[in-house]
Parts: C-alpha cells; structure tokens; sequence
C-alpha cells in the first residue's frame, strides 16, 4: 500500500508543473493519474489550474485577437507621415 | 494593377488603419520605436506584394497578417539572441515542494476573460507583468499565441527541445499568475 502510495504521490511542484506539460504534452497515463490524485486531494493546484487555464485565455485574446475592443487607439501622427514619405 | 495606383491606395490605407495597427503592434511589444519600424515595415511589404491583395479579404486584415509575421520575425529573433534565461522555482515552492505558504493559488474573484480585456486597466496590468518576464520567455508566449502554430512547429523555429519549451512557458505562467494576483485580483 506504501509503495502505491509513494508511486501514486505527487509534489506541488510536479503537479503544477505537469498542469502546464499537459497544455502542450500528451501525459503518461502514469503522470495523468499522479495529477488527477493530487489534484483531488489538493485545493491550491486545483486553482492553479484554473487560473493558468484563465491565463492561456487572457493571452490568446491580447496576443492573438484582430481587435482591441475598448480600448483606446494611439495616435501616431509623425508615423503615418514617415511612411507616406517613403512610399 | 499598376504601381502608382497600388501606391495612391496604400496611402489612403496608412491613414485609416496605421494608428489601429502602430496600437495593436505596441500592445504586444511594449517598445514605442519597435512598434513603429514594423508598422512601417508592413506597408512597405504591403506595395510590393498588393498584387497578391487583389480585393480578397479586407484591407485591415490582410495588413494585420502582414504585422502579425512581421512581430513573430521580431520575438523569434529577441528569442535568439537572449536565449538561457533562467529563474529558479525556489520563490514559490519550499524544499519539500509544496508551495511557499504566501505563493500558494486561492481563489480569484472575477474569471471573464473578455470582461477583463475589454478593461484598459487591466490591459496595463497585463502588458506589465507581460514585461517583467525575460526577455525570451515573453518571446516565447508571444510566439505561442499570435500565429496558430502547434508547439512543435515553434520548436522547430526556435531550435529547441519540446521539454524545455513547455519549462519554459511553465515557468513564465508561475510567474504571470502572480504577479497578476499581487497587481490586479488582490489588489
């Protein structure tokens, strides 16, 4: 029983880092059942998964989005000049 | 279509969408005269391949395709150049690796996505704490979500070991997360 235990029992550490491998990585089944026990038995991974999923958001739709709703264009008078003249 | 029309319509185009793209460029890359040489670059690339325009899709998007590649050129190139940056994990977990008491995830209250970019605070919030990450770990993210690339395909253009990626936006994402929570979900 120990030594499932011990096979089964995973560090913070390790399972916050494979919340973000799986993102990426498929999982060992090995490492897919470690992460689900932990996760079961440990509030603070739980949300840091899903603030870290909240986060893949947030980055998807700042980095990626065409738009920027709401938010103020900057204007760049002296740009658009520069690259009239070098048209 | 002739060179001198491509011009006259190119022109009309930086003055409707060059301040739409210079924001949207500065928003990613946080460095005013960056944001303002690529947005240069775009329209330039835009005269010579107009050809390629023919009317096909809107005019904005197809400049911000054209930004787009030119901002994955940059951030593969910040790659590069300040590749090995390392942090150690030893701020948020203790010897026995659980998490350090005070860096341990709690609960957030607000989780919309589009209700908190649509904040321009929290917008500022974001690009900061985007910046104090190295300088190639911000690469790195960057990369991951402006082209609809898969990992490995980025690992490929970075020439780097798929394990060492993942680290990589592993550890930038530890970091992101709290210094979101100490600058906006705490505050």
């Amino acid at each position: 029983m120990k030594m499932l235990m011990n096979f089964l029992m995973l560090s913070c550490k390790k399972a916050a880092s494979l919340i973000d491998k799986k993102v990426e990585v498929k999982l060992s089944w090995k490492e897919n059942i470690q992460l689900t026990m932990h996760k079961s038995m440990c509030n603070a991974c739980t949300a840091y998964e899903k603030q870290t999923k909240l986060i893949d958001k947030i980055l998807y739709t700042h980095i990626h989005s065409d738009s920027e709703t709401n938010i103020p264009v900057i204007k760049n008078k002296e740009l658009q000049k520069q690259i009239i003249t070098k048209l | 279509m002739d060179t001198t029309n491509a011009n006259a319509t190119i022109k009309c185009w930086v003055e409707l969408y060059s301040d739409q793209l210079y924001t949207w460029a500065y928003y990613k890359i946080s460095d005013r005269e960056t944001a303002e040489d690529l947005v240069q670059e775009v329209f330039l690339a835009a005269v010579h391949s107009f050809k390629n325009f023919e009317g096909k899709s809107d005019p904005k998007t197809w400049l911000l395709s054209i930004l787009k590649n030119k901002i994955a050129d940059h951030f593969r190139k910040v790659y590069r150049t300040n590749a090995n940056n390392t942090v150690s994990f030893n701020q948020f977990f203790g010897s026995n690796e659980d998490w350090i008491s005070d860096q341990r995830p709690q609960q957030w209250k607000e989780d919309e996505e589009q209700h908190l970019l649509d904040n321009p605070d929290f917008k500022k919030t974001l690009t900061h704490c985007l910046e104090k990450l190295p300088a190639n770990w911000k690469a790195s993210i960057v990369l991951k979500f402006i082209e609809e690339k898969d990992s490995n395909e980025i690992c490929q253009e970075l020439q780097i070991a798929p394990t060492n990626y993942w680290q990589i936006l592993h550890r930038s994402k530890l970091q992101l997360r709290k210094c979101l929570e100490l600058n906006w979900f705490k505050k």
